[in-house]
């Protein structure tokens, strides 16, 4: 068991690729939001890369060790440290029995991870340990851990002194500006060429109203074809209402005038269009950018978009670690 | 001994509990910031007297590790 002392702002369970298959009756798949500082923080102890572990937001927790484990911690500096001692980011580290793991709040980047040799050994919920919070499901008792949580490891031996090579760590901006990938679609065609041009040459500031169901932006204002008025009443009166339709994950769903990026959490349907959607592989740049960041976005193909996964999924691997 | 009091997250200033002149006390809070739809509550961790708050309720956009509260 790792004992609770403090929960952090908002320490949840997750594990990689989440709760897959149940998109079709709402279930989102949750999971880790920068999967990339995730799935190295498991390969580090051991792990297969989708193990349960620890995502921390803002501000990480206070964990006291009942028994003896190997762990990693991985993604935003939240100066961590064992009994005192600073814990070294993207490297594995043995503790001993009784000894307390505190983390701060993140000095830059949003999300750290944790892995536990063996992995958080909760009992999964169609097929995922992830939390769900929305839904109460997953996780610790379906939410974020509280103090006096208790979590479960199925322990496991664990190589301490491992690191990930330098180069193959997300890089986290410190200009507070990020290039987001987008595919176009699904319905781009309601957004006039002025408004597609716009929307991929303007600056977007991300909302403090953001969590994991969605990502709120601030910028220009949207154009549309005559797609978008030229319509039947029952799709809604707003230029950007449409009949309910299923989202793809990572859609850019235009709510009137307010683009909200749909995340690991997020809704499957709604009375919006998509004009835009983010690939998977460009999840890990949102999980870890902060209110006030500035997003620019490029346009890829489906094709690329592959690409970037498979790049991403080639560097969550054993050859990243030295 | 006094304690400066910075912003832990980056986000709003929801609430602010305390003017300068008040006596607080360990485990105190002393303003909310609001992130993530979430509420952050920042408290004191000594006794003593706010000496000066430099922020206020309502303020977007405030950085992390801002100094926000001086305890004396």
């Amino acid at each position: 068991m790792i004992d609770v002392v403090v929960p952090g702002l908002e320490t949840s369970v997750q594990d990689f690729p989440g709760r897959i298959g149940f998109w079709n009756q709402g279930f989102p798949p949750s999971g880790p939001f920068d999967s990339w500082s995730f799935r190295l923080a498991n390969l580090l102890v051991g792990n297969p890369a989708g193990a349960a572990g620890l995502e921390c937001q803002y501000v990480g927790p206070t964990l006291k060790f009942t028994q003896a484990a190997v762990i990693a911690v991985t993604g935003a500096d939240m100066t961590a440290t064992l009994d005192g001692t600073p814990v070294p980011l993207w490297q594995s580290v043995a503790v001993k029995a009784d000894q307390v793991l505190k983390m701060g709040p993140a000095k830059s980047a949003t999300r750290a991870y944790i892995a536990i040799a063996g992995g958080i050994d909760t009992v999964p919920w169609l097929g995922s340990r992830s939390t769900f919070h929305k839904a109460g499901v997953g996780g610790l008792a379906g939410s974020a851990l509280k103090k006096g949580s208790q979590i479960p490891v199925a322990y496991a031996t664990g190589t301490p002194g491992r690191s990930v090579k330098p180069q193959c760590r997300p890089a986290f901006s410190s200009t507070k500006q990020w290039q987001i990938e987008v595919v176009p679609g699904p319905d781009d065609d309601w957004i006039d060429a002025a408004g597609q041009a716009r929307f991929l040459d303007s600056d977007w500031k991300l909302s403090g109203k953001s969590d994991r169901t969605g990502f709120r932006l601030d910028g220009p204002q949207w154009t549309f074809t005559s797609k978008a008025y030229d319509k039947l009443p029952e799709n809604g009166s707003e230029p950007s209402n449409i009949i309910d339709h299923g989202y793809p994950l990572g859609a850019i769903n235009l709510a009137g005038q307010t683009p909200i990026i749909l995340v690991s959490d997020g809704p499957s349907m709604g009375g919006f269009i998509n004009p835009y959607t983010v690939p998977s592989a460009a999840f890990w740049k949102l999980g870890q950018s902060r209110p006030g960041d500035v997003y620019r976005f490029k346009a890829v193909s489906v094709d690329e978009a592959q690409a970037l996964r498979r790049a991403l999924d080639a560097l969550c691997s054993e050859n990243s670690l030295a | 001994m006094g304690e400066r009091i910075e912003t832990q997250v980056p986000g709003n200033i929801w609430k602010v509990l305390v003017k300068p002149g008040d006596a607080v006390k360990a485990g105190d809070t002393l303003f909310i910031m609001e992130v993530m739809k979430t509420e952050v509550p920042h408290d004191a961790g000594v006794d003593g007297t706010v000496s000066e708050v430099r922020i206020a309720e309502g303020e977007e956009g405030v950085e992390a590790g801002i100094l926000a509260i001086v305890i004396t």
